[in-house]
């Protein structure tokens, strides 16, 4: 476009148009302004719509718990009983709600330590283009394609200590039928051996992207230059590969957060609240027990803790990615 | 220093032949040039001389041992490939030292490699930079570097330039030619720029289909093109090649085109009429004649001055001739340029098997007359 002093300006990207005036462009006369005469239409175009939609469900709700969570309510009629953060001092000194919060420490550890480290290597394994490849990555990525629900269901009855696999198993080495998931000292284990299961296929696949975006040349001249297969791991692999890795622990770590699909079939939270999340916690002692008040009070926490966690994250680890 | 020997390799992609029994030796301290249009295996045979490829058939020694089954780094060779390959999270520094660092060389050892590899390449400012922060001529510098640093017995080099714009282009050329002038080290480069190839080579290996066309000096390739695909792939522009046959001329023979231009034929080659060619001339070779001494009459189609020469793109009966002429043509297009051709300087080849035809004796009668008559 071209105005009275004769400069001629290109269309911004939309991209960039939502922004103030960029650096970049040249403070010309009159750009100025006119860069805010195309900005404003699109403002009013664009914006309402989302900034509606993310009030209604994500802010309203958030302030409403956050409300809700000082009183004692039941969910029936309006909430009257006001009692400050009572629901708060109860959730701190509930054993359930620290036994929770102990199992998504270990869950996120697991993945970390466990779920991660496998998943690189098995996408190590699988990213070359060898006959049988695709068949390993279809078969590695299969248990993420199932539905969690339904992953719990099919664990549940692996793990049944009277006609699982387990218990097959255990008849066949003529050992006795150990009932993993009746059982409060193993039944987190057995619970972290599915979310492993459940959820490496995922970042594997997050890997295998990561891994042919690396260029295979640098390989090559590693070859020559005389690098050892760990040290092309070590000084090639792993620091290209390293946004991709921040970008998985992060997925990681707020799943882990936010386990619940999978445990409910599997466990319920049991036994002995032993294989409690947090959100199963809520689920449990909010919803089930019609305690809205002390549930919106747990959902407040976990969602503290998320985006306490998401935006330090972010902001130490990713802020270059 | 070494030098290099290949017997017979071959190379199947499967059961896709690519390479059909190469032969050659490079002399210690030669600069060889590999050329050839895409897909001619030129790379192919650079990878199989890296070890980034396997030998399928035949024997590639490198300093009198037989690399065939050794791997990459045994071989003593440093690379510099098309995308640079630089790591990009390591910085110039760090990207030459690497191969010494990996063999867990003394941290003096590696400055001081680096220092004189960065002085050769006028480096030194840049050590501490990424790769990103590099333009195109740097990084290219900064690969060399690489290489440099390795201090290998062969240098290979796989189209490094073709990365970069035509004016670095020209520089880096002089500035290879120079390094290798400095190292005197064995130097093995890949590249599909047939004027790269003359430039800088000691000898170039001219490759089509995965066979070798011919091995020479690069005016040995210009002179003397064994066959059609040299002659129409060494220069630039192409040589002319006009399909046609020897005719009787008064005073000797001449070759008529298929498209009607007759053309003076050199006495040497013992051609006789009727005798089926392709007859060769250079751009740079045809002349512009007064009307007492031409050879032939042209239409132009196309003029196109650069300055130092004009290049005229010109109809000969319905063949097309191209020439490159010192002097500035200013006539129109349509209009008749006069052309002189000096025999000496036409190539023959065979139709059917694109072979040169070579002097068969000695003899300079001039048909030039005999064509104008």
């Amino acid at each position: 476009m071209s105005d009275a002093t004769g400069i001629i300006e290109r269309p911004a990207p939309l991209a960039s148009r939502g922004r103030a005036p960029s650096r970049r462009r040249p403070k010309a006369v009159g750009g100025h302004h006119r860069n805010i005469g195309g900005v404003w239409p699109v403002l009013v175009l664009f914006l309402p719509p989302a900034l509606v939609l993310f009030t209604l469900f994500v802010i309203l709700p958030m302030g409403e718990a956050a409300w809700y969570s000082l009183f004692d309510w039941s969910g029936y009629g309006a909430p009257e009983d006001f009692v400050g953060l009572k629901n708060f001092e109860t959730l701190w000194r509930n054993g359930a709600f620290r036994t929770a919060l102990t199992n998504n420490g270990l869950i996120i550890l697991v993945s970390l330590a466990i779920q991660l480290p496998l998943a690189l290597w098995l996408a190590t394994l699988v990213s070359h283009r060898i006959p049988g490849a695709t068949a390993f990555r279809l078969v590695f990525f299969l248990p993420y394609v199932l539905a969690d629900v339904a992953a719990g269901l099919i664990w549940r009855f692996i793990y049944d200590g009277d006609y699982g696999l387990v218990a097959s198993l255990a008849s066949l080495v003529g050992i006795a039928t150990p009932y993993v998931l009746a059982d409060r000292d193993y039944a987190i284990y057995a619970v972290l051996a599915v979310v492993v299961w459940k959820y490496f296929g995922f970042h594997m696949m997050l890997f295998i992207a990561g891994l042919q975006s690396i260029d295979k040349s640098l390989y090559e001249a590693a070859d020559l230059d005389g690098a050892t297969p760990w040290q092309k791991f070590r000084t090639i692999t792993l620091p290209l590969l390293s946004p991709t890795i921040r970008l998985s622990v992060f997925f990681s770590v707020i799943g882990s957060l936010q386990l619940f699909d999978m445990i409910m079939p599997l466990t319920g939270g049991g036994p002995s609240n032993s294989t409690q999340t947090m959100v199963t916690f809520l689920y449990t002692y909010g919803v089930t027990r019609m305690k809205v008040g002390f549930g919106s009070a747990i959902g407040v926490v976990l969602f503290l803790i998320c985006v306490t966690l998401a935006f330090s994250y972010r902001r130490v680890f990713m802020r270059h990615d | 220093m070494a030098s290099i020997a290949l017997n017979d390799v071959r190379k199947f992609f499967g059961h896709h032949p690519v390479l059909h029994g190469i032969s050659l030796e490079i002399r210690d301290g030669e600069f060889v040039i590999l050329v050839g249009p895409s897909g001619c295996g030129k790379s192919t045979l650079l990878r199989m001389l890296a070890g980034l490829e396997d030998v399928s058939e035949g024997e590639i020694s490198i300093g009198g041992r037989v690399v065939n089954d050794m791997a990459p780094k045994e071989r003593d060779i440093a690379m510099v490939f098309q995308n640079y390959a630089l790591y990009p999270h390591m910085t110039v520094a760090d990207n030459m030292a690497f191969s010494l660092r990996l063999a867990g060389a003394p941290k003096a050892q590696k400055q001081a490699a680096v220092a004189r590899a960065a002085e050769i390449l006028d480096l030194s400012h840049l050590l501490d930079r990424f790769p990103r922060e590099l333009s195109g001529g740097q990084r290219q510098r900064v690969a060399m570097g690489r290489a440099i640093v390795r201090d290998p017995a062969v240098f290979l080099f796989d189209e490094p330039l073709s990365n970069l714009d035509a004016k670095l282009r020209v520089a880096m050329r002089t500035e290879i030619k120079a390094l290798h002038q400095r190292l005197k080290t064995t130097m093995v480069y890949v590249t599909h720029d047939q004027i790269e190839a003359m430039t800088m080579a000691d000898r170039i290996v001219v490759m089509n289909g995965g066979r070798v066309e011919q091995v020479g000096r690069p005016l040995d390739l210009y002179d003397k093109p064994a066959n059609l695909f040299v002659a129409a792939f060494i220069g630039s522009p192409a040589m002319n090649l006009l399909h046609g046959e020897a005719v009787a001329a008064p005073g000797g023979t001449a070759f008529r085109a298929k498209g009607g231009g007759l053309l003076p034929l050199p006495a040497d080659r013992g051609v006789q009429p009727g005798t089926p060619l392709v007859y060769g001339v250079r751009p740079e070779h045809i002349e512009l004649a007064a009307s007492a001494a031409c050879d032939t009459e042209a239409q132009i189609a196309v003029v196109e001055p650069t300055g130092s020469e004009t290049q005229v793109f010109m109809t000969l009966g319905s063949d097309s001739l191209v020439g490159v002429f010192r002097e500035r043509v200013a006539d129109e297009p349509g209009s008749t340029l006069r052309l002189r051709i000096d025999p000496a300087r036409v190539h023959l080849f065979e139709p059917s098997t694109g072979a040169r035809i070579d002097a068969a004796a000695a003899s300079t009668s001039p048909i030039r007359e005999a064509v104008l008559a």
